[in-house]
C-alpha cells in the first residue's frame, strides 16, 4: 500500500499548536521568572524593612539603656542636692545651740526624711560604766530602742571598733573585717539599708549615728556616706564647741563668784573702815570741842598776864608767857582744822554752794597773798580765760583752798620763784584751776600721803617752820565737797603744780 | 455651684481636720455644705479624723481617701489634711455609696455592688458622671471598672482614684462618712444639672518595637512573644534577672508598659510591680492576651506637657458638653488625680507640674488633687465616647461646673 501523504493542513495546525505551546511556555516563563524577580524584590525590601526594624529597635535599646544612665545620674544628683540642703538646715539647726543634750536632738524626722531615712538612732559610749547609751531615737518604740542598746552592748567590741576606726560603713561598704553583717545590722536596727557614721569629739564620749530606712526601694550609695559623715563630723564639732562653751562658762562663773565673794569682803571691809572713820571724826569734833573751851581760857588768861594788869612781870617769864600764847595759837588753829574736817567728813558743815566769779575769786586771794610774795620777792601771776562761766561753790570755802595752796606754794618756793594761777573750763563742765610753783618739789614716794592728815613732807623748811600737817587734808575735803578732784604733779627741784577742778552751772 | 477648700500641715489629725475644715467653712462664705471630699495623707489616716468631720458639719455625707501627697491651691503637701465642702444648687443631684470586702466578693462584684447602690433613686434621672476612690492596693482594679459599667453602662464616664499610702504599698484607706475603710471602694454619682470636662494624659512615649502579650492572666503578664515576660526589660535595659527583680519597681515608673489600645488615642500604661520568679511581670492593672504591647519612654518635660495637655482638654470638654453657652463657662473646681510614679519622676519638680495648672486656670479656682496608685478614666475623653481604663502613670483632670 502505498504511504498515505499527511494533510498539510494538519501540519500547519501540528506546527502552530507547537508554535503556541512554545509561546506560551516561553510567556509563563518570563512571566514567572518576572513574578520571582518580583518577589525577590519584595523580599528584599521586607528583609530591608525587617533590618531597619531591627536596627531601630537596638536603638532603642540604646536609647532606653542611655536613659536608665542619666536618670540614676540625675536621682543621684537631685538626692545629693536634697541631701545637702537637709544637711545644711540641719547643720544650722545644729550650730544654733551650746548645749550638748540638745544637740543630736535638733535631729528630727522631717530632716531625716529629707535625707532619704525614717529611722535614726545615736548610740553613745560611756567609758566609765563600760557601756553605750541611747541617746536620740526615732522610728523606734522605747522597748525597741532598749533592745537595739542590749543588742549593741553584747557585741560591744564589734560597734567600739567602728567608732575608734573613725570610719563610715553602710549596707553597701560594710567590710568583713568588722565582724558585722548586713543581715545582723538589719536585724537589730530594722532596717533594709542603713548608714553608720562615728561621732568623735576630741574630748569626751564619741559614739555611733545609725541611720537606716525599711523601704526596699531605697538604693544607699556613696554620696549617701559623705552626706552622712559631714553631719557626723558637725555633730562632733558642735559637741567639742559645747563642751568649751561649758568649760569656759564655768570658768567665768567661777571667777564671778569669787568676784562677788571678794566685793562681799571689801564691802564689809569698807563699812568697818566707814564706821571706824565715823568713830575717829566723832572722837576728834567731841575733843577738838572739849579742847577749845580750856584753850581759851588758857589764852584769856595769859592775854591778861601779858598785858601785866595782874602786875607787871620779869622778862623771862615774859617771854615763856608769850610761847605759851603762840602755842596756844597753834594749838587752836590745829582744833579748828580737825573741826573743819570733822565736820565736812560728817557731812555737818553746811556748803553755802552759789553761782561764783572764778576771776573774783582768784583776785581776791592774789590780794592776800601779795605781801608775802612781794616779802620773797616772787612773782605771782594769773593765767585766766577772759570768758570764764560762773562756778558752783561755797566762796569762803574755796577761797581757804587757795590760801591754803597759794600758802603752801609761797612757803616752799625760794626767793626770786615764781608762782602762777590757772584757771580753763573743761569739757566736762568744770573748771580746773592749778596752782604752779617753782619750788622745792615733793618727792614721789610723798605724793601719795601728801592729803592725809597730819602728814608733813620730810624736808628742811617742815622742820623749820611749824604746822599742822592738816591743810592738804583740809583742802582734800573742801575740794571733794564741791564734787571736785585735786591732784598734785611734782618734780623735786623743779617745782610742783596742784589742780583741782570745780563745777561751773 | 458653692465650693470652700482648706487644707492644714499640723501634726495631729484632729487638729488638722478641724484647721481645714475652718478654713474651708471660711471659703464656703457662708454656703450650705452638702457634700464634703476629703484627702489626707496615710499619717493623719485616723478613724477620729473623720468622726470630728462628721460633728462639725453635722452628719453631711464625707468621701475621700488617703494619697501619697495632697495637692491643693497652696502647694503640694505630703503630710496634710484637704477639706473641700460643696454646696450644691437646685437641680443638682448626687449619690454616695461603697462597696466592701472586694477581695472576698471578687473585684467584679464588688463594682456591680457599688454601680447598683449608686444608681439606686436616679433611675430616671440624668446622670452626667460618677467618681470612685477604691484601695489602691487591690490587684484587680479593672474587676471594678468592669462590674461599676455593667451597671452605670459601658460608656458612663467613670473618673476614679486608686488610694495610696506613703509610698509603702502596705496600706491604703478609703473614707466613706465616718468609716475608715481599706479593701473597698467608695463613689459618688453626679446628676442633674451639672457638667463637667475630663483630661487624661500621661506624657510617655513608644520606644521598640511592638511585641505580643502571649500568655497573661488578669495582672500577671507571663510571656510577650513567647518569652518569659521579664525579658522584655533584660533587652531592653541590658540587666540582670536578680537585679531587675530587685529595682523593677522603680525602673517601671520610669519605663512602663505600653498598651496599645484600637480606636483609642493614648497608650494605655502599666507599672510593673514585681517580677515572679517564672519571668512573669506583676502589673497594677489588668494586661489582655494577645494585645500589643511596647517598653515606653518619658521625660520630666513629657510629663510635665502632658500636665498642660490634660488640663487644655478637660477645659476643651467642659466647653464641648456646655455647647449652649456663649461664653466659657466657669470652672467651679478642679479634681486632680495624679499618679504617684509621675511624683517620683516629677520628684522637686512637682511644684511646676502644680504652677501648670494654676496658670491654665482662672485665679483662686479651687484645686485639690490626690497622688494615686492607679487613675480609672475613658481614654478617649470626650464625654459618652469613651470606655473608661484603669491607668498608671497619668494625670486626670476633672474640671466641675454647673
Amino acid at each position: 500500500m502505498p504511504p498515505s501523504n499527511p494533510d498539510p493542513l494538519l501540519n500547519i495546525l501540528s506546527i502552530a499548536l507547537k508554535l503556541i505551546y512554545i509561546a506560551i511556555v516561553a510567556g509563563l516563563s518570563i512571566a514567572l521568572f518576572l513574578q520571582a524577580e518580583k518577589q525577590k524584590q519584595k523580599q528584599a525590601e521586607i528583609d530591608k524593612l525587617k533590618k531597619a526594624v531591627e536596627e531601630m529597635d537596638e536603638q532603642a535599646k540604646l536609647i532606653m539603656r542611655t536613659d536608665m544612665a542619666l536618670n540614676k545620674t540625675q536621682e543621684e544628683l537631685d538626692k545629693k542636692i536634697a541631701g545637702l540642703y537637709a544637711l545644711q538646715k540641719l547643720s544650722r539647726s545644729i550650730s544654733t545651740t551650746l548645749e550638748e543634750r540638745q544637740i543630736l536632738k535638733r535631729i528630727r524626722p522631717e530632716f531625716l526624711q529629707e535625707l532619704g531615712f525614717e529611722k535614726a538612732c545615736a548610740l553613745v559610749w560611756n567609758q566609765k560604766e563600760g557601756k553605750f547609751s541611747i541617746n536620740l531615737s526615732i522610728g523606734y518604740l522605747e522597748d525597741e530602742a532598749y533592745k537595739i542598746k542590749a543588742a549593741v552592748d553584747a557585741e560591744k567590741e564589734k560597734y567600739l571598733d567602728l567608732i575608734f576606726k573613725e570610719k563610715t560603713v553602710s549596707s553597701i561598704s560594710l567590710s568583713q573585717d568588722t565582724g558585722l553583717t548586713e543581715e545582723k545590722i538589719n536585724s537589730i536596727f530594722k532596717v533594709n539599708s542603713f548608714v553608720i557614721s562615728p561621732i568623735s569629739p576630741k574630748e569626751g564620749n564619741k559614739g555611733l549615728l545609725v541611720l537606716g530606712t525599711e523601704d526596699v526601694d531605697v538604693a544607699i550609695t556613696a554620696g549617701d556616706e559623705e552626706i552622712i559623715t559631714i553631719l557626723t563630723n558637725q555633730i562632733g564639732q558642735a559637741i567639742e564647741n559645747a563642751r568649751l562653751f561649758e568649760k569656759t562658762w564655768m570658768a567665768q562663773q567661777e571667777l564671778e563668784n569669787k568676784v562677788d565673794e571678794r566685793t562681799r569682803e571689801l564691802t564689809a571691809v569698807l563699812n568697818e573702815v566707814k564706821l571706824i572713820n565715823k568713830r575717829k571724826t566723832d572722837f576728834i569734833s567731841a575733843v577738838s570741842h572739849e579742847l577749845r573751851t580750856p584753850l581759851t581760857s588758857i589764852k584769856g588768861y595769859a592775854a591778861i598776864l601779858l598785858a601785866e594788869k595782874l602786875g607787871a612781870l620779869p622778862q623771862p617769864v615774859k617771854e615763856r608767857l608769850e610761847k605759851i600764847n603762840s602755842h596756844s595759837d597753834e594749838l587752836v588753829h590745829m582744833v579748828n582744822g580737825l573741826l573743819d574736817i570733822a565736820r565736812i567728813e560728817s557731812g555737818k558743815a553746811v556748803m553755802k554752794i552759789e553761782e561764783q566769779d572764778i576771776k573774783a575769786i582768784i583776785a581776791n586771794v592774789m590780794d592776800l597773798i601779795f605781801i608775802q610774795c612781794k616779802n620773797k620777792n616772787i612773782e605771782l601771776t594769773a593765767q585766766v580765760s577772759k570768758e570764764m562761766p560762773a562756778i558752783l561753790a561755797d566762796k569762803s570755802q574755796i577761797e581757804r583752798v587757795f590760801i591754803n595752796l597759794l600758802g603752801n606754794a609761797v612757803k616752799f618756793t625760794p626767793q626770786n620763784g615764781k608762782i602762777t594761777i590757772r584757771a580753763e573750763v573743761k569739757r566736762d563742765r568744770t573748771v580746773e584751776v592749778s596752782i604752779t610753783d617753782t619750788g622745792i618739789g615733793i618727792p614721789p614716794d610723798a605724793i601719795d600721803k601728801l592729803f592725809g592728815e597730819f602728814y608733813r613732807v620730810d624736808n628742811e623748811i617742815n622742820q623749820q617752820v611749824k604746822g599742822t600737817g592738816l591743810g592738804l587734808s583740809l583742802v582734800k575735803h573742801i575740794v571733794e565737797a564741791h564734787k571736785g578732784k585735786i591732784w598734785v604733779q611734782s618734780t623735786p627741784g623743779q617745782g610742783t603744780t596742784f589742780s583741782f577742778t570745780l563745777p561751773i552751772k | 455651684m458653692y465650693v470652700g477648700l482648706g487644707l492644714s500641715t499640723e501634726k495631729d489629725p484632729v487638729l488638722a481636720v478641724k484647721e481645714a475644715a475652718k478654713i474651708a467653712a471660711i471659703n464656703l462664705h457662708g454656703a450650705k455644705v452638702d457634700l464634703a471630699i476629703v484627702f489626707t495623707s496615710f499619717n493623719h489616716a485616723y478613724p477620729v479624723l473623720l468622726k470630728t468631720l462628721s460633728i462639725l458639719i453635722n452628719r453631711i455625707p464625707i468621701i475621700g481617701s488617703t494619697g501619697a501627697a495632697i495637692m491643693s491651691n497652696e502647694g503640694i503637701f505630703k503630710n496634710a489634711v484637704a477639706v473641700m465642702f460643696l454646696g450644691f444648687p437646685k437641680g443638682t443631684y448626687f449619690n454616695i455609696a461603697c462597696a466592701k470586702d472586694i477581695k472576698e466578693k471578687t473585684s467584679l462584684e464588688a463594682g456591680r455592688e457599688l454601680g447598683v447602690k449608686l444608681m439606686a433613686g436616679f433611675q430616671n434621672t440624668h446622670r452626667v458622671f460618677s467618681v470612685t476612690f477604691c484601695d489602691g492596693l487591690i490587684e484587680e482594679g479593672s474587676g471594678l471598672i468592669s462590674g461599676l459599667q455593667e451597671r452605670l453602662g459601658r460608656s458612663f464616664p467613670l473618673i476614679g482614684a486608686s488610694a495610696s499610702d506613703n509610698l509603702r504599698f502596705l496600706k491604703t484607706y478609703v473614707y466613706f462618712n465616718q468609716e475608715m475603710l481599706n479593701d473597698a471602694i467608695a463613689g459618688i454619682l453626679f446628676a442633674g444639672k451639672v457638667s463637667f470636662g475630663l483630661g487624661l494624659k500621661h506624657g510617655w512615649k513608644p520606644l521598640g518595637k511592638p511585641r505580643t502579650v502571649t500568655r497573661a492572666e488578669g495582672n500577671v503578664v507571663y510571656e510577650i512573644n513567647n518569652q518569659p515576660a521579664a525579658k522584655i526589660y533584660q533587652e531592653y535595659l541590658g540587666r540582670g534577672f536578680t537585679e531587675l527583680q530587685k529595682e523593677i519597681k522603680r525602673i517601671s515608673v520610669l519605663y512602663p508598659l505600653g498598651m496599645f489600645l484600637p480606636g483609642e488615642q493614648e497608650y494605655l500604661l502599666r507599672n510593673a510591680r514585681l517580677i515572679g520568679n517564672d519571668g512573669s511581670l506583676h502589673m497594677q492593672g489588668n494586661v489582655e492576651e494577645g494585645s500589643t504591647v511596647r517598653l515606653m519612654i518619658g521625660t520630666k518635660e513629657s510629663c510635665l506637657a502632658a500636665t498642660h495637655q490634660a488640663l487644655e482638654e478637660a477645659k476643651k470638654n467642659l466647653v464641648a458638653q456646655r455647647r449652649e453657652l456663649l461664653k466659657e463657662p466657669d470652672i467651679n473646681f478642679l479634681l486632680v488625680f495624679d499618679s504617684v510614679s509621675r511624683y517620683m519622676l516629677l520628684k522637686r519638680d512637682a511644684d511646676r507640674e502644680l504652677e501648670i495648672i494654676k496658670s491654665g486656670l482662672k485665679k483662686d479656682t479651687p484645686i485639690l488633687g490626690l497622688y494615686t496608685y492607679g487613675e480609672q478614666a475613658p481614654l478617649l475623653s470626650i464625654n459618652y465616647q469613651g470606655q473608661t481604663h484603669l491607668h498608671n502613670q497619668t494625670v486626670t483632670m476633672l474640671a466641675v461646673s454647673n
